[in-house]
């Protein structure tokens, strides 16, 4: 079924676009997910920008962020296979952006090339944008999500979180459950 | 499965409408009765191993529910208004394939309790509003409800509540281990002089009619289970259906027309098979078990020259009275890790607010519970939209996270008319039918209701020693996965569709069995509710049948 991929970027968040997308795949597609290794259609130059808003999205500090995550390899990955009906209208938009950032930023290569506290100084100034909006979902799918996406590289985006990828657990499963007595039934006091 | 494969033009005894929660349970009830059943369902039927992990794949890329292209609704919050189109998410969300919302769910299975059926008598009508009485009672239906607990397969324990209505047995199985969600729980509210009870659930925890216990993986909320330790139809009823050689499971068989006869009589089925051909199934009797949303749209879709306003709608309620129960949410970190990531969304609720108090200045009651927080890309999507939304400070928020609890409040909703199910005039699904027009408003006291639980949960992190609370902002629910009320049932044909055994009042051989029938939307967690509905319906409409009074 065709989704519904809206070309009027003024009237409708690129954000809608991107969700309404994901929302009409069927279920059987996961071989795209897993058999699309090479799959890609940023540019380097556009990967290098999507990859410098997104380790601004989830920065690396003392601990991992978007870049260490791989979370642009999902992006080009999903753009290139199950998001590829959203492609051309994100390529659209970070062509805006970029168009826009040397317009304000004369003299400097790009945006990636900045320094990490003016990106951030930059983005603050576009982030309710739809570019800025779609990039943000984009960034936590591909830092959470399974790492046969492409991102979430060796786990990393779990192991922010504490998140234990296992198949089962068993009791006691965190601090404040170890050690329980079991559950004791009060006497009734009321009715 | 059986091999049992009927002939459309044979005349099966009866036809069903939906493999979910209900239709599951009455085509196993008619099978074992002796009754010849084609068990249809819209949506594909799965197996264990495409049940996965996957979050994105079963969240946000539609994988076992409707979804807003192929299956669109429009929304509007008043009559007067144009419903708009859903474009990312549908208004009405439900699982659709074979095993329904028993796939995906919580599996939370509390009953109602005895107030909930004579709620109108005890209060006295709310005027603006179809609050009403059902035509049942808790007593007629406990036998159902122990029936549920013993036949689907229920973990919980009985005598824990003081506030439990009667119960003819025990429970099948004790309750699962708790979580660190639960223990923070019982302390907060005990300290409070609160009752906090282990949480009844439909989830093994011990092997239980051939099926395993819990391997604690933690996707149990929008994930089928892929171990069967969660009952589904899919993995209890329906198996035990077919395996009697009389049950025919069609899926991939989309339901658009109910027939009928010059005498108004139902005559069978009219559907789509996968390849969008057109087949009619003859059948003695047909039951309606889609959905609240489904079942109406199904019977509106249905009208004819004999009832042009709706099949079975001489009341003009079918599609009325949707109702879809309010559940708020108070966050609570803690100091340690609690790792709700873990095992089944919820291990002990309150009830101790179960019931409406007028003192409260607001009509309404429900059920808390302490559940996980959820899990990681939903965890992150949500966190953007309580603190900052990029950067290093949504960073330290999002490491919260192993750390973190909720504590849900699940509460009424009041009987609206205009809050409904209707077909949009303009939009089409991608057959070519009409898509499901939702209207709805928060009636002002199910926002209180929420707001009043909200706080009870907050005041219960606080007092189990949270760091820091904070509350979702409760705000006109514009989505539900319950959906209840549009075919109510009651004793009179002016103010109900079916009768009290699921009988259409206009059509001697319709039965309208799921969250439709239900007349009060309880606390939360309808299911249990809907599935002792459905062993009762199917008793009934069994006996019925083998009576010749159909």
């Amino acid at each position: 079924m065709k989704a519904v991929v809206d070309r009027d970027l003024t009237r409708r968040s690129l954000l809608q676009a991107l969700v309404a997308t994901i929302a009409a795949l069927p279920m059987g597609w996961t071989e795209i997910a897993v058999g699309a290794a090479a799959a890609s259609v940023l540019s380097a130059a556009e990967a290098a920008d999507v990859e410098a808003v997104a380790a601004q999205i989830i920065p690396s500090d003392d601990t991992p962020g978007a870049r260490e995550a791989g979370v642009v390899s999902f992006i080009d990955r999903a753009l290139a296979t199950f998001l590829s009906q959203l492609a051309g209208d994100y390529r659209a938009q970070l062509a805006a952006f970029q168009a826009a950032f040397r317009e304000r930023q004369p003299g400097v290569a790009s945006f990636a090339s900045l320094a990490s506290a003016q990106q951030i100084a930059y983005l603050r100034t576009v982030d309710d944008t739809p570019f800025f909006e779609a990039t943000r979902l984009l960034t936590v799918l591909g830092m959470f999500s399974q790492p046969t996406y492409g991102g979430n590289r060796n786990g990393a985006g779990w192991k922010l979180l504490g998140f234990e990828d296992r198949h089962f657990f068993q009791p006691p499963f965190g601090h404040y459950d170890r050690g329980y007595p079991g559950f004791v039934i009060e006497p009734a006091k009321i009715q | 499965m059986s091999g049992q494969v009927y002939r459309e033009s044979e005349t099966v005894d009866f036809v069903i409408v939906g493999a979910g929660a209900s239709g599951g349970v009455i085509a196993r009830e008619l099978a074992q009765a002796g009754l010849s059943v084609v068990l249809l369902e819209q949506g594909p039927r799965f197996g264990a191993a495409q049940f996965t992990h996957d979050e994105l794949k079963d969240w946000y890329l539609g994988g076992i529910t409707n979804d807003a292209v192929r299956n669109p609704q429009t929304f509007r919050n008043d009559p007067g208004k144009k419903a708009e189109l859903q474009k990312f998410k549908p208004a009405l969300w439900y699982g659709r394939a074979v095993g329904g919302g028993s796939l995906h769910y919580t599996a939370n299975f509390w009953r109602f309790r005895e107030i909930d059926f004579i709620e109108r008598s005890v209060l006295g009508a709310i005027p603006g509003t179809g609050f009403a009485d059902w035509p049942i009672t808790y007593a007629d239906l406990e036998p159902y409800y122990t029936k549920v607990e013993w036949e689907i397969g229920v973990s919980g324990l009985a005598g824990a509540s003081p506030f439990d209505p009667p119960r003819s047995k025990p429970y099948p199985m004790p309750p699962l281990p708790v979580k660190s969600s639960g223990v923070l729980l019982e302390r907060g509210a005990r300290k409070l002089g609160l009752h906090p009870i282990p949480a009844p659930l439909a989830i093994n925890s011990q092997s239980y009619r051939g099926r395993p216990a819990c391997i604690h993986c933690g996707f149990c909320h929008g994930f089928a289970c892929e171990v069967g330790a969660k009952a589904s139809t899919l993995t209890t009823v329906i198996p035990e259906a077919e395996a009697t050689g009389r049950c025919e499971v069609r899926p991939e068989s989309y339901v658009f027309r109910i027939e009928t006869d010059a005498q108004g009589r139902a005559t069978g089925v009219t559907y789509f098979d996968r390849n969008r051909q057109e087949h009619f199934q003859k059948a003695r009797g047909v039951v309606v078990c889609g959905n609240g949303a489904e079942t109406p749209r199904l019977l509106l879709m249905s009208a004819t020259a004999r009832s042009p306003h709706g099949l079975a709608n001489s009341s003009g309620l079918v599609g009325k009275y949707l109702m879809f129960n309010y559940s708020s949410r108070a966050l609570g970190v803690f100091e340690h890790e609690l790792n709700e990531y873990k095992s089944v969304q919820v291990t002990r609720i309150v009830h101790d607010f179960y019931d409406a108090d007028p003192r409260r200045g607001h009509y309404g009651g429900g059920g808390l519970d302490a559940r996980i927080g959820p899990q990681p890309i939903t965890w992150a999507i949500r966190t953007a939209t309580e603190g900052p939304s990029w950067g290093s400070g949504y960073k330290a928020r999002l490491q919260e996270f192993a750390r973190s609890m909720q504590i849900a409040g699940h509460g009424t909703s009041l009987a609206v008319e205009s809050n409904s199910v209707t077909l949009d005039p303009d939009v089409k699904d991608a057959w070519g039918l009409p898509a499901i027009r939702v209207t709805y408003k928060d009636h002002p006291d199910d926002l209180a209701n929420a707001r009043f639980l909200q706080d009870r949960g907050a005041e219960i992190l606080e007092a189990a020693g949270a760091l820091r609370v904070t509350k979702a902002p409760v705000t006109e629910q514009t989505f539900s996965m319950h959906l209840l009320g549009t075919c109510r049932m009651g004793n009179h044909p002016a103010t109900s569709v079916v009768d009290r055994y699921h009988r259409s009042h206009d059509v001697p051989n319709l039965f309208v069995c799921d969250g439709s029938s239900l007349v009060t939307s309880g606390r939360g967690q309808p299911t249990m509710t809907i599935q002792a509905l459905a062993f009762r319906a199917g008793e009934h409409i069994a006996r019925f049948a083998k009576r010749g009074e159909i």
